[in-house]
This record gives C-alpha cells, sequence and structure tokens, in this order.
C-alpha cells in the first residue's frame, strides 16, 4: 500500500469515525446564541446551561467605615449539564472580615449554593436566550461567625439574553450590543433567627433578635462584543487581544419586600471587562455601590473561568445524558 | 494548593487547540468593499474545521442566492474554508456560514461585503 493510499484511507475512517461516533454539540454550548457569543458575566448569572468553571472570583471591597471593615471573598461555582437543557451548578464563598471586632478578623466559608437550572429557550436567528432555575442557599453549611444563615432561602430565578444582531444593517454600530438579566424572588424559610448575645464588659447576656425578609434579586448587564465586530459587522483590523475583549456593565440589586425592620435595598454597578481565550476567560471589574445602604466605597471583583465543554469535550465538558 | 493549579494548568493547556471556531479573518473582509469580483471566498477560523459538516452560502441584497459549490478547507491549512464564486456583479452580499470544530463544536455567523467601487 503506498503512502498516499493509506493517508486517503486514514483520512476517510476518521472521517467516518468522526461522524459515526461524535455527535456535533449544539451551539448552545457555553454561551452561544446563532451568531452570537456571550461570555459568563462575573456579578449576575449568565442564562446559559452549560458546563463549565468558575475558580477563583476573588473581590475585595471596603464594607463598613466605622468600625472599618474590608470584606474578601474568593469563591467557586461548578455547573454541570444533566442533558443539553438542563444542569446543576454548586459553589461557594471564602470570606475574610478585617476588622476589629469582635469577632477579630473572622473567616471561613459562607452558606453552599445549590441551583438546578433549565434552558427553555434558544433562538439563534434572534441571538435570544432563556432559562429558569432554582438558587437555593443551603442554611447552616457556612461560618456563624460570618453571619451565614442558618436556615435556607430559595430563590426561583428567571434568566435571559437578548443580542442586538437582528438590528437593521443602519444600525451596524448597535449590533454588538447584548444584554443579559436576572430576576428571581427570594424566600427565606424562617423569617427572624434569636441568638444570645454576651456583654463581654458586664457579663450579661442578651437575647439579639435578627429578621429577614423575602427580597426581589434582579439585575443585568449590557456588554458590546468586539468579537461581534469583527466578525459579523465590520472588522477594523484590530490586534487580535482586542477583538477578544468585551467591555460591559452590570448591575445587581436586591430589593426588601417589606422595610418593617429598617431594610433598604442594596446594589452594586460594575463596569469592567472581559477576555475570552478559546478555552477560558479572565474578568475584572469595579464594585461600585449605587445605593447608599450599599456603601460608599469602591471594590474590585476578577474572575477566571474555564469553559469545560471545550476542555473536556469527550468526558466532564459534555451532558450526563445526551439527547 | 500549588498542585492543584499546577494540575488545572496542565489540564488546560493541551486543549487551547480544541474548542469552539471563531472567524478571525474573511475575504472579502466583513463589512469592506472589494474593487472587483472577488474569485473565492475565505473564511479563517481560530480552529480547524470539518468541511463534511460545514458550508458557506452567499446572497445578494435583494435576497437571491448566488449559486456556488460546496465549500472545502484549504489543503494546507484546516482552519481555512474555501469556496470558489462566479463573477459577481457590483454590489452588496451577505456571505452565511456554519461550521464545526474539529473537536464537534459548531458556529456559525453571517456578514456582509460590497463589490465595486
Amino acid at each position: 500500500m503506498s503512502a498516499a493510499t493509506f493517508d486517503r484511507r486514514a483520512r476517510l475512517a476518521l472521517a467516518t469515525a468522526l461522524t459515526i461516533f461524535l455527535p456535533i454539540e449544539d451551539a448552545s454550548a457555553h454561551g452561544f446564541a446563532g451568531s452570537r457569543f456571550f461570555p459568563a458575566t462575573i456579578v449576575i448569572d449568565d442564562p446559559f446551561v452549560a458546563d463549565e468553571l468558575s475558580l477563583p472570583t476573588f473581590s475585595t471591597q471596603k464594607t463598613g467605615t466605622d468600625p472599618s471593615v474590608v470584606q474578601t471573598d474568593v469563591s467557586g461555582e461548578l455547573s454541570k449539564r444533566i442533558t443539553s437543557d438542563f444542569g446543576f451548578s454548586i459553589g461557594t464563598a471564602w470570606t475574610h472580615l478585617d476588622q476589629a471586632g469582635p469577632p477579630h478578623n473572622p473567616n471561613g466559608f459562607q452558606n453552599l449554593e445549590v441551583t438546578p437550572r433549565y434552558q427553555f429557550l434558544l433562538n439563534a436567528p434572534h441571538e435570544a436566550v432563556a432559562s429558569v432555575g432554582v438558587i437555593t442557599e443551603v442554611g447552616g453549611t457556612g461560618a456563624k461567625r460570618l453571619g451565614a444563615a442558618p436556615f435556607a432561602t430559595y430563590t426561583p430565578t428567571l434568566y435571559f439574553g437578548k443580542g442586538a444582531g437582528d438590528l437593521p444593517e443602519s444600525l451596524n454600530w448597535a449590533r454588538p450590543f447584548a444584554v443579559t438579566g436576572i430576576f428571581g424572588y427570594a424566600i427565606t424559610s424562617s423569617k427572624k433567627v434569636m441568638s444570645s448575645v454576651v456583654d463581654h464588659d458586664t457579663g450579661t447576656i442578651s437575647l439579639a433578635v435578627d429578621h429577614f425578609s423575602n427580597a426581589i434579586n434582579y439585575g443585568f448587564a449590557i456588554e458590546y462584543s468586539n468579537f461581534y465586530l469583527r466578525a459579523n459587522v465590520h472588522d477594523f483590523g484590530l490586534p487580535e487581544w482586542v477583538n477578544r475583549l468585551t467591555p460591559l456593565v452590570e448591575f445587581s440589586f436586591v430589593t426588601p419586600v417589606t422595610d418593617r425592620y429598617g431594610e433598604k435595598t442594596i446594589g452594586t454597578i460594575n463596569p469592567g471587562f472581559i477576555w475570552s481565550g478559546q478555552s477560558m476567560q479572565f474578568g475584572v471589574e469595579a464594585i461600585i455601590p449605587a445605593t447608599k445602604a450599599s456603601g460608599k466605597n469602591v471594590g474590585i471583583i476578577a474572575q477566571l473561568h474555564f469553559y469545560l465543554d471545550d476542555i473536556f469535550p469527550n468526558s466532564i465538558g459534555r451532558p450526563l445524558i445526551r439527547d | 494548593m500549588a498542585r492543584f493549579w499546577l494540575a488545572l494548568l496542565i489540564a488546560v493547556l493541551p486543549s487551547l487547540c480544541f474548542a469552539h471556531a471563531f472567524l478571525n479573518q474573511a475575504f472579502p473582509p466583513v463589512g469592506g468593499t472589494v474593487p472587483t469580483s472577488p474569485r473565492e471566498i475565505r473564511l479563517t477560523f481560530s480552529e480547524g474545521v470539518e468541511p463534511r459538516f460545514s458550508g458557506i452560502e452567499i446572497a445578494a441584497s435583494d435576497g437571491r442566492a448566488v449559486a456556488i459549490g460546496p465549500a472545502a478547507c484549504d489543503p494546507a491549512d484546516n482552519k481555512q474554508l474555501v469556496v470558489a464564486l462566479p463573477p459577481l456583479a457590483p454590489g452588496r452580499y451577505r456571505v452565511s456560514w456554519h461550521v464545526v470544530s474539529v473537536d464537534t463544536h459548531r458556529t456559525e455567523g453571517e456578514y456582509t461585503f460590497a463589490v465595486g467601487p
């Protein structure tokens, strides 16, 4: 057999094997809706059910002035598809509070979060995607000294995303824009928690009651995709690293449904950028308080995020059950 | 902890060449104008593509499809998908493409270009 014949037969065998054994991945994997690639946003969850790993997400912000408190979080989240449209994510955060106390400089894990999620819409021509999930904070799994709630909170949440690629060509400049968002209703399984507090100066013990109300969690991200600009609108010949940038602003808010105990809306505005590689992305954003109750100091959040469907396409990066 | 990060890096590095195929470069250029009818459409992707599951279509500004043959990979570079064009009259054209990368991920896109001054 000549080398050329062998090469042809090998290529034919490879093509046949590809046809038979490797099903083509759905375009919805890790953020694709038609021509649109949505990077995974940092502060609010993106609308895709995907195999991905956010590790680490690092944030630090001065959250109090008198007394001074600097909160630093290092968190991680793993998302895994069960089917192509249904999956779970699990995550937690390690927190350090730099404070005089008491307690003095506590640290530990926050409560575990588990989220089953179903993606019910993927419209490629209109670059639209939507999913629903229930964010479940598992009470009692975090450190009490950090204030981790001893009870569960369930947040049914709608996630959505829409690219502007279907705008007319006369609005070409706007077609790289996209928006993603979330809207959830957080239901606490307990409305108040009583605890005993010891006054270390006098030795007296008193009863403290913390109240927790249900809340509306909402947020959105406005992003401008240089990927989309280069591949679908106009190639300006920008450097490759610029083409892979997505400048964005995220907005995230929590509004209590009652203000019976003085609860206020808290929220942040997060301008920044995400650089997307072939199998991972890196993002960094500022944390700017958006309401008076959210503090006065600007913080920073950064994240490394891995696309497991690209890194492990034939093992943990694919759904457990194929459609 | 350092061992964990090293293991993660080792796991990730080999995969850098297996991922979704993004359109890196196009001729005729995305959103651009060419002075005369181009002989071919040549799309360069970030990953190798599988021509059996990939394709290119082109339509004039009135929506009429331009008859072209099947797209094929450049024999010297499987990141380039190429299709020959018949002579095109001056005007605007829309190119639609879909590709499956060599690790079976599918991507798609479209863009316009113009022929003529």
